[in-house]
């Protein structure tokens, strides 16, 4: 278990963390979320000891990581795949690591080939693809067999065979009892993968809520609607109070009246419907209503709503 | 790829999982023997030093009232500027690559990462200088004796200028560890080696102190040759000089310990 109590970090006059406090739990994947500059990489730096907080503490199964006799036993931490030295073979990176913690040999032929990369073994690191880094990183994580796995953005520049890798991997971690707190930009990849959610902004907490609940309580309940006719369906709607918007395709997006309503007001007046399906919202779109919110609730402190979904995490 | 390997084969879990300073000292050391970059380094301090012994000895190019250790050991002092690199590489390529993290992840007792670096960067240097001096004094003993040179007092000054390099390769670490970039903690470094000798007569009566206390003067002192008078390396005893360079370094180490303790990486 990871638990940060009043973490704080101040660079200069700058608060990159403040008060965060939080727990994960064993057994399940929490992903933790928030927007570029949010706080998520010096989090996960605290947690670590790299960086000394300004103010509260972590621990790791009750103690401070810098007070672990062998951490890489406890905690496995991803955070920068490209940190590997260019000039060095995946395995020696991976034996020096071992060796570190008196960790057997054998080991880092086993996680060589969980990671898929025992036939690049002998290669050196300056020739890997962005793939391959990404499953070395993984690989020096899960070195130790540890309780605890910290990862940041372990699906970047991964492609689809490798981020289902991963998905089914942090899975079947969790599933054995382990605690996986991972960071993302992939939305999509952390509903997919995530049971648990952990947002923050602005280096402070702004939800700590499973997965299912998150997207439900941030979500706009919506109905996608085509019809041929929907100049007249849309005044028919509009009347009993329903809000519409334009959606892809020719297609609207009715807020208001569930499905059953609005197919049988169509049926009542003869119009025809192409198209009338509810419509989930997805984790992105329940972020950016909860962000928003969260702009409202504290004007003059503005949150940047807007989340990479490209580039990198800084 | 299924998840049951990880889970199946458990990794044993030995009494030895901890990761103290024996475990820091053995993962550099794995760290150091596989890159070639730094074998090369060390390579190329042995080179200078023995490389030059030759050329001086092929064609004599020694003062005439220069002794045949201090000719043989010539390139000694280029070889410590090339060791100095090798100390501050210890550190500050774990910087360039950003494997600093997952180094003080792996053993978060930081002054025991730096032990155990400046124990290997000593060993390393110690073992491959003093064979290197030693071999460049038989060429220079063989291939100048009978030519009118003294012969100078060989032991126990090669073990002296042997231990130089470590000396100078300790600082060189701690250096990198306080600049924590290549190029900027090899350029201090070539400095200390060389700025004593070049400025120190400037400074009047400091000048013994100053121009002694490079690893550059307490080398060309040990090596008995005329290079070292008095007004260009200092008039501190040979010894006293490497003493002097020896606390210098133990100085830039605590200083170094003292704040990579503390910051933030």
């Amino acid at each position: 278990m990871i638990q940060a109590n009043q973490l704080t970090k101040r660079y200069g006059t700058n608060l990159a963390v403040e008060q965060l406090s939080f727990q994960v739990q064993p057994g399940r994947v929490t992903g933790f979320l928030g927007p570029n500059g949010a706080g998520k990489s010096t989090t996960m730096r605290l947690v670590l000891g790299l960086d000394a907080p300004s103010g509260g503490n972590a621990t790791l199964n009750g103690r401070a990581y810098r007070e672990l006799p062998a951490p890489l036993c406890e905690v496995g931490a991803l955070l920068d795949t490209r940190a590997v030295h260019g000039g060095q073979t995946a395995h020696h990176h991976l034996l020096g690591l071992a060796h570190s913690n008196g960790i057997p040999r054998r080991r880092v032929h086993q996680v060589l080939e969980l990671a898929g990369l025992a036939q690049v073994a002998d290669r050196r690191v300056r020739g890997f693809s962005l793939g391959m880094g990404q499953r070395l990183g993984i690989a020096s994580a899960l070195l130790g067999d540890p309780g605890i796995l910290i990862l940041d953005e372990p699906v970047n520049g991964l492609d689809t065979d490798g981020i289902r890798w991963i998905r089914d991997l942090l899975r079947g971690l969790a599933g054995e009892g382990r605690t996986v707190f991972v960071s993302s930009h992939l939305m999509s990849e952390l509903e997919l993968t995530a049971d648990h959610l952990i947002v923050i902004g602005q280096g402070r907490l702004l939800a700590d809520t499973p997965m299912r609940e998150f997207i439900e309580r941030n979500s706009q309940a919506a109905t996608v609607v085509r019809s041929p006719q929907w100049g007249r369906l849309r005044r028919l709607l509009e009347g009993r109070g329903a809000r519409v918007q334009p959606g892809p395709q020719g297609s609207w997006q009715v807020s208001g009246p569930d499905a059953a309503t609005i197919g049988a007001i169509a049926a009542t007046h003869q119009i025809q419907l192409h198209e009338l399906a509810p419509r989930i919202s997805s984790l992105e779109e329940a972020y950016l209503r909860m962000t928003d919110r969260t702009v409202d609730h504290r004007a003059g402190r503005r949150l940047d709503p807007h989340l990479d979904v490209t580039g990198e995490e800084g | 790829m299924s998840t049951h390997q990880l889970a199946n084969p458990p990794l044993t879990r030995a009494r030895n999982q901890r990761a103290g300073f024996t475990q820091a000292l053995h993962s550099e050391w794995t760290k150091l023997r596989s890159l070639r970059s730094a074998l090369w380094t060390l390579a190329a301090m042995a080179g200078c030093i023995l490389g030059i012994a030759v050329f001086v000895g092929a064609t004599r190019s020694l003062q005439p009232d220069d002794t045949i250790l201090g000719g043989s050991l010539t390139g000694a002092g280029a070889g410590l500027l090339v060791g100095a690199s090798f100390g501050v590489l210890m550190m500050t390529r774990e910087y360039a690559a950003g494997t600093i993290r997952t180094t003080l992840t792996a053993c978060p007792r930081r002054l025991t990462v730096l032990a155990a670096k400046a124990t290997l960067t000593a060993v390393a240097m110690f073992v491959v200088a003093l064979p290197a001096c030693v071999l460049a004094h038989q060429i220079g003993t063989v291939t100048l004796s009978g030519h009118g040179y003294a012969p100078g007092a060989p032991w126990p000054a090669l073990l002296g200028i042997a231990a130089c390099y470590p000396v100078t390769g300790l600082l060189g670490l701690a250096v990198g560890t306080l600049l924590r970039h290549s190029a900027g903690a090899i350029t201090t470094m070539t400095a200390a080696v060389l700025a004593p000798s070049l400025f120190g007569p400037l400074l009047g009566d400091w000048r013994q102190w100053v121009a002694g206390a490079s690893p550059l003067a307490a080398l060309q002192k040990l090596s008995q040759t005329s290079d070292a008078a008095p007004d260009v390396v200092g008039s501190l005893s040979a010894w006293s000089s490497l003493g002097l360079v020896c606390g210098y370094a133990a100085v830039a180490l605590a200083a170094a310990a003292a704040l990579l303790q503390s910051r933030d990486v």
